[in-house]
């Protein structure tokens, strides 16, 4: 049910991301842009990050869109609704996206799966404790350390009763709470050997930084998109 | 010098001298004020009041009748005072001759009385008394007793007279000299004897009987000849005068009339004439001589608008730089060897021969000493005197000095010079007391001062600029050719006479010998009347200095009056003929003149028949002695060799004769050959022929005798040729050393040529009669035609019509290489001195340029280089920046692509 | 089938290209914006997904993709603003015309 919800609403989007690159018309670009943010907002869904997929749909499909909708029907004089792009740039441009495209899939599909979990640090074999007592010793020093960040996890999660498994822990809640400063998420370990604990972060002081910025931008705007004469007619 | 005449009557002269400088300051002055104001004046002001009085634009003859005025009262002065000369001197002479016979009178007694005495006193003796200030002391130390007393007394009068005589008539300023003060005179080079050697330069007087002559001759003709140009130069009172033989662009050159100007040159001509004629120094006759050459220039160039008068008023003063070069030559080294310039003196330093021509003794000589090993000198000729250690080392062993007294005292240590005797001087004369003078430098002196008279009286090497000055006007001419310039060059011989050794003496006879007759045969073939008189003058000039330079001094300076009388007369009559003829000089288109201008035509004939040296006329008088000179000279022991000296004068005797009458012929005889010129040809006004008239007279008459020593009188005296009363007169200015060696050998005794004078004018007068009949018959007859004479000869004719080639020689041998020098020097200047100063201004140039250069390229180069570079490289970069946003996505996208790519292969595992 | 971290990235990765691709193609500045957001989904895109299967970035990748959209928001906003004065001065939204930073 997952896979096809996932395919059927990944392959809506590009489509739409796609239509949305290939049509000339700049409103049928933004109307294909729109379907495309609501996809990606139900992929939020279905990857289980509710409030971020809510604020999509909020934020981008309510605001963003409006904006950019406003923009077209602000400039949206007959000759630049439809900017036709030259053919060959046309073909530089799919060029180079299909290089990066490339590209990125194969960075994709050169990650392991198990690289998303901790790596594994061989234990010492004892041709290297005789070879290299050095390397040895560190590779110990890691194994050790692995270990105990290992089991700090484990009981870190059972103490901060968090259901380890995705999409069953109440998101809004903890992105709140973080937002305000409770420590929220998984611990980081921090030290080495005994003096390593975990660590969990707090969100407020980013929380902060974005709302000065979204002011700054909010004046920004306003100043930049105020209605000016044009310098010829000034006077 | 007091001006005072009573005290000093030779003053006179000074006045005489002086009178055409006062008209020449005049007309000077004029000329220079009426120039002035000319450009000044102002329409009734007082400028053109004072321009109009002065003679506004056209003179008149107010200049003329000023010169004029000058030079006649000139001739009154030289009169009177020749004549008060003339008489002073006869007394001076009868009471000296008195003096000397009552010496004689008690010599003879006192032999008789104390012979030995007397035979110890040599009659020769009293010449020394004349030079000799401590006399007294010395005839007192003698004890002579009461005979010497008186004798002395004698000899005091004689002093006293021929003292007085000479203060009379001379006179001397210095006007720049050299003190030596007190121990300085030390610093006097040692060979120097009297403090005031060479320290001084004079203006002086000196009047002689030749200076009287001269000045009366000068001044006379020079009158006449001022009158002749009154009338000859009226053309030039015009206001407008048109040159016809100057062409410009715009027809003939019309110019101003320069009549003053004539007249103003002609009068500082003739002062410098005077002053040189006046001077009793070499340094003053040179000053005279150089002036002369100047107003030569002026005058031959006067019509200067024409290339041939200036040309020749060139040739002229540039020939007689050479001839000037040698005259200073000569007189610094009189001036450094002897110390003096002024005439007498020299002549008492440098030689007082034993015996003068007549056997007269005289005072005591300079010695001419060949230093021997010997330490003591010995004199060759005379006697042997004894100078020990005298010239110490400065003479080379052999070389002949001149022993040189310098200090009038040295004589009275001596006893009287004796001939054969041997003499000691002061054991060690200091050099003070003599001067030494090695005796080629003598030589080189006279010849350098010879060479001076050469170029100015137009001899042998240097004759070629008086043909060529016949471009002047004929006056002008007349007053070179007879009285002023040509006759300097031979007056100056005769002054300086004494100066010349044997040596320069032969050289001027063959100078001379060589210049008449060549000078004679051009004159044979030209066809230009002014031109055929100037060789004649040349010719004559050669007669002259051979005169001069045989030993026949006063025949050559007799024949230097005689002839410019009637050369004067032949160049102003042929001035009347051309004047007649409008400007036509060319014989070949005269040709019976004869009824329409008689009085030309028989003047001009007495000047004819005087210079060809028919009896009784002047020239007769004068060329004879000259002949008979010239034959005694050959005659004379040991001069066989020179026959060459006799033959060619008597041989152009004939010469003269034909082609002087040649010239008359042509034109006053025969059939006109030009009736355009023989139309417009008829006699010339008064002022011109009145001259031409006196001139006659005095041609014919000048040099005759009044009596002689037979006591004919006249008009039976006149045969004697020997007799001439003008003759005598110059012969008593002779220096005494005539005739006479250094060495007081007399070469050529003056009986000789009296002896021989009357074969010597038989062969003259036969080659008069040939040369007259040769002209008769070719010219006046026709038996003979000269066009086939010069069709069987044309080389010959070519060569004398080209003047022996002698212009063409100097072309090619001076005037064309110096040319070229000039050339390389004018190449020199432009390609070596500017080239260096152009290299450098190049060089700098360049430097600068490369520097710039540099500056430009290296420096600037580099780092306009460094900035090329990044600027090309800034230009290459800007490329990337497109400025579309689109291109720039697509380069992050590829970079952020490639970034992957690059990091994904260096990925380890 | 089950649906891993991969395919969520290709998408993410497919949304990332699209908005390089509009970026590059699209003269209209409009359109250029449009492009941006399409790229800002896709590293949302992302950051969800590492968000939903790495449980230690969990909450970091969800306040992230927050926080992108917010500032895409304000990007947004601002690039608006940007293109309406670019239009007010040159009378066009052609992106091409403003090219006074060509080198």
């Amino acid at each position: 049910m997952e896979a096809f919800l996932f395919y059927l609403i990944a392959g809506v989007t590009g489509l739409c991301a796609i239509a949305t690159v290939v049509t000339q018309n700049i409103v049928r670009s933004a109307t294909w842009l729109l379907f495309t943010l609501a996809g990606v907002s139900a992929i939020f869904f279905l990857l289980g990050a509710d409030v971020v997929g809510a604020t999509q749909l909020m934020v981008y499909v309510g605001g963003t869109l409006v904006l950019v909708v406003f923009g077209v029907m602000l400039t949206a004089q007959g000759p630049f609704i439809t900017m036709k792009t030259s053919s060959a740039e046309w073909a530089v441009s799919a060029t180079v996206g299909l290089i990066l495209l490339a590209v990125l899939a194969m960075g994709i599909f050169t990650l392991g799966p198990t690289r998303l979990s901790r790596p594994d640090v061989p234990s010492p074999s004892a041709a290297d404790k005789d070879n290299h007592p050095r390397l040895a010793q560190i590779r110990e020093g890691l194994a050790k350390k692995a270990l105990a960040e290992e089991k700090l996890i484990s009981e870190t999660k059972q103490t901060a009763n968090l259901n380890s498994q995705p999409g069953s822990a109440p998101a809004s809640a903890v992105i709140g709470e973080a937002l305000l400063g409770v420590p929220a998420g998984p611990p980081h370990i921090e030290g080495v050997g005994a003096t390593a604990r975990p660590v969990r972060a707090t969100y407020l002081l980013p929380f902060e930084i974005v709302s000065v910025h979204l002011l700054v931008v909010l004046i920004g705007a306003a100043y930049l998109a105020r209605a000016k004469r044009r310098r010829g007619a000034s006077s | 010098m007091e001006w005072d005449f009573g005290q000093h009557p030779g003053l006179i002269f000074v006045v005489a001298t002086l009178l055409p400088l006062a008209s020449f300051a005049l007309l000077l002055l004029a000329g220079a004020a009426r120039a002035y104001l000319r450009s000044i004046k102002a329409e009734g002001s007082l400028s053109e009041r004072l321009f109009a009085w002065l003679g506004g634009e056209a003179t008149g003859r107010g200049p003329a009748w000023i010169a004029t005025a000058a030079i006649a009262l000139a001739c009154v002065c030289s009169v009177v005072g020749f004549v008060w000369f003339l008489a002073d001197a006869h007394d001076v002479h009868e009471k000296v001759h008195h003096a000397k016979a009552e010496i004689k009178n008690l010599e003879t007694k006192a032999k008789n009385v104390s012979a030995p005495d007397g035979a110890k006193t040599s009659p020769k003796k009293k010449h020394d008394h004349d030079h000799d200030h401590d006399h007294d002391k010395h005839e007192a130390g003698k004890g002579h007793g009461a005979a010497g007393k008186t004798l002395s007394q004698l000899h005091k009068e004689i002093d006293r007279l021929e003292r007085d005589f000479e203060q009379r008539w001379s006179g001397r300023i210095k006007w720049a000299w050299l003190w030596y003060r007190g121990d300085a005179v030390k610093k006097v080079p040692s060979h120097i004897a009297d403090v005031n050697h060479g320290t001084a330069l004079e203006l002086g007087f000196r009047i002689d009987h030749l200076a009287g002559i001269m000045f009366v001759m000068v001044t006379f003709i020079a009158t006449l000849i001022h009158l002749f140009s009154i009338g000859y130069m009226s053309e030039e009172l015009q206001q407008k005068v048109e040159d016809h033989e100057v062409h410009t662009p715009y027809g003939h050159l019309q110019r101003r009339g320069r009549f003053g100007r004539f007249f103003m040159f002609l009068s500082l001509f003739c002062f410098s004439m005077l002053n040189l004629v006046l001077a009793d120094n070499l340094f003053q006759v040179f000053l005279s001589w150089e002036l002369v050459g100047v107003c030569s220039y002026l005058l031959i160039g006067f019509y200067y608008e024409r290339t041939s008068a200036s040309n020749a008023a060139n040739k002229a003063f540039i020939t007689n730089r050479v001839g000037d070069a040698g005259f200073l030559i000569g007189m610094l080294i009189l001036w450094t060897s002897l110390g003096t310039l002024n005439f007498q003196e020299m002549f008492a330093r440098l030689r007082t021969p034993l015996l003068d021509a007549h056997h007269t003794p005289m005072g005591v000589p300079s010695i001419l000493v060949r230093a021997d090993k010997d330490p003591d000198a010995v004199v060759e000729g005379g006697g042997s005197f004894v100078v020990k250690g005298s010239v110490q080392s400065r003479p080379e062993p052999g070389d002949y000095v001149l022993i040189l007294p310098r200090r009038p005292h040295f004589h009275a240590e001596d006893r009287p010079f004796e001939k054969g005797a041997v003499h000691e001087a002061k054991a060690h004369p200091s050099p003070r007391e003599f001067g030494y003078m090695p005796y080629w430098m003598l030589v080189v002196a006279g010849l350098g001062v010879f060479l001076g008279c050469v170029g100015k009286s137009a001899q042998f090497p240097l004759q070629v600029w008086l043909p060529d000055a016949m471009e002047g006007p004929t006056p002008v001419s007349a007053l070179i050719h007879a009285a002023t310039m040509v006759a300097a060059g031979v007056y100056l011989v005769g002054r300086a006479y004494p100066l010349f050794t044997p040596e320069v003496l032969l050289t001027i006879s063959y100078v001379g010998a060589i210049t008449l007759f060549v000078a004679a045969t051009i004159a044979i073939v030209m066809t230009d009347i002014k031109k055929v008189l100037a060789y004649s003058t040349v010719s004559q000039l050669g007669y002259m200095m051979l005169g001069l330079g045989v030993g026949g001094w006063a025949a050559g300076l007799f024949h230097l009056v005689t002839h410019a009388f009637f050369k004067a007369l032949m160049f102003l009559a042929s001035g009347s003929v051309i004047y007649a003829c409008h400007h036509q000089q060319d014989m070949l288109k005269m040709g019976g003149l004869y009824p329409k201008m008689k009085i030309t035509a028989l003047t001009m004939l007495m000047g004819v028949l005087a210079i060809a040296g028919v009896p009784l006329f002047s020239g007769w008088y004068s060329k004879d002695a000259i002949v008979a000179s010239a034959m005694g000279f050959w005659l004379a022991d040991g001069n066989r060799h020179h026959a060459l000296l006799f033959v060619l004068p008597l041989l152009t005797a004939g010469i003269t004769t034909f082609y002087m009458f040649r010239m008359w012929f042509l034109t006053f005889t025969g059939k006109p050959r030009d009736e355009h010129v023989y139309e417009h040809a008829s006699e010339s006004p008064y002022l011109m022929t009145v001259p031409l008239i006196i001139l006659a007279v005095f041609s014919v008459c000048v040099a005759w005798p009044v009596s002689n020593e037979e006591g004919e009188t006249l008009p039976f005296v006149l045969l004697d040729a020997e007799a001439s009363w003008l003759e005598h007169q110059i012969h008593h200015a002779q220096p005494a050393s005539v005739g006479a060696d250094f060495d007081g050998h007399v070469g050529m005794p003056a009986s000789l040529t009296k002896a021989k004078h009357q074969e010597a004018g038989l062969l003259a007068l036969g080659m008069v009669i040939i040369g007259m009949a040769f002209a008769l018959i070719t010219y006046y007859w026709g038996f003979l035609d000269p066009q086939e004479s010069k069709e069987q000869f044309p080389g010959v004719h070519r060569f004398l019509t080209h003047k022996w080639y002698f212009d063409e020689l100097y072309s090619v041998f001076f005037v064309r290489p110096a040319l070229v020098v000039a050339g390389w020097c004018k190449n020199f200047d432009l390609k070596a001195i500017d080239g260096v100063i152009h290299a450098v201004a190049r060089f700098g140039v360049r430097t600068s340029k490369e520097s710039g250069w540099t500056d430009n390229r290296i420096v600037d180069g580099l780092v306009n280089l460094l900035a090329n570079v990044w600027w090309a490289v800034g230009a290459w970069l800007r490329h990337v920046q497109t400025g579309y946003l689109r291109s720039y996505v697509l380069f992050l996208a590829l970079a952020a692509a490639g970034i992957w790519i690059v990091l994904r292969s260096f990925q380890v595992n | 089938m089950t649906v891993g971290i991969h395919e969520y990235l290709c998408l993410g990765a497919l949304l990332f290209v699209c908005g390089v691709v509009c970026m590059a193609s699209k003269r209209n500045a409009i359109g250029v914006l449009i492009g941006v957001e399409l790229v800002l989904n896709g590293a949302n895109v992302n950051l969800v997904a590492f968000a939903r299967y790495n449980p230690i970035f969990e909450v970091e990748g969800w306040i992230f993709a927050l926080m992108v959209i917010v500032l895409a928001a304000g990007e947004a906003a601002v690039a608006l603003a940007i293109v309406l004065n670019f239009y007010n001065n040159h009378m066009t939204v052609d992106v091409d015309t403003a090219e006074e930073l060509k080198g």
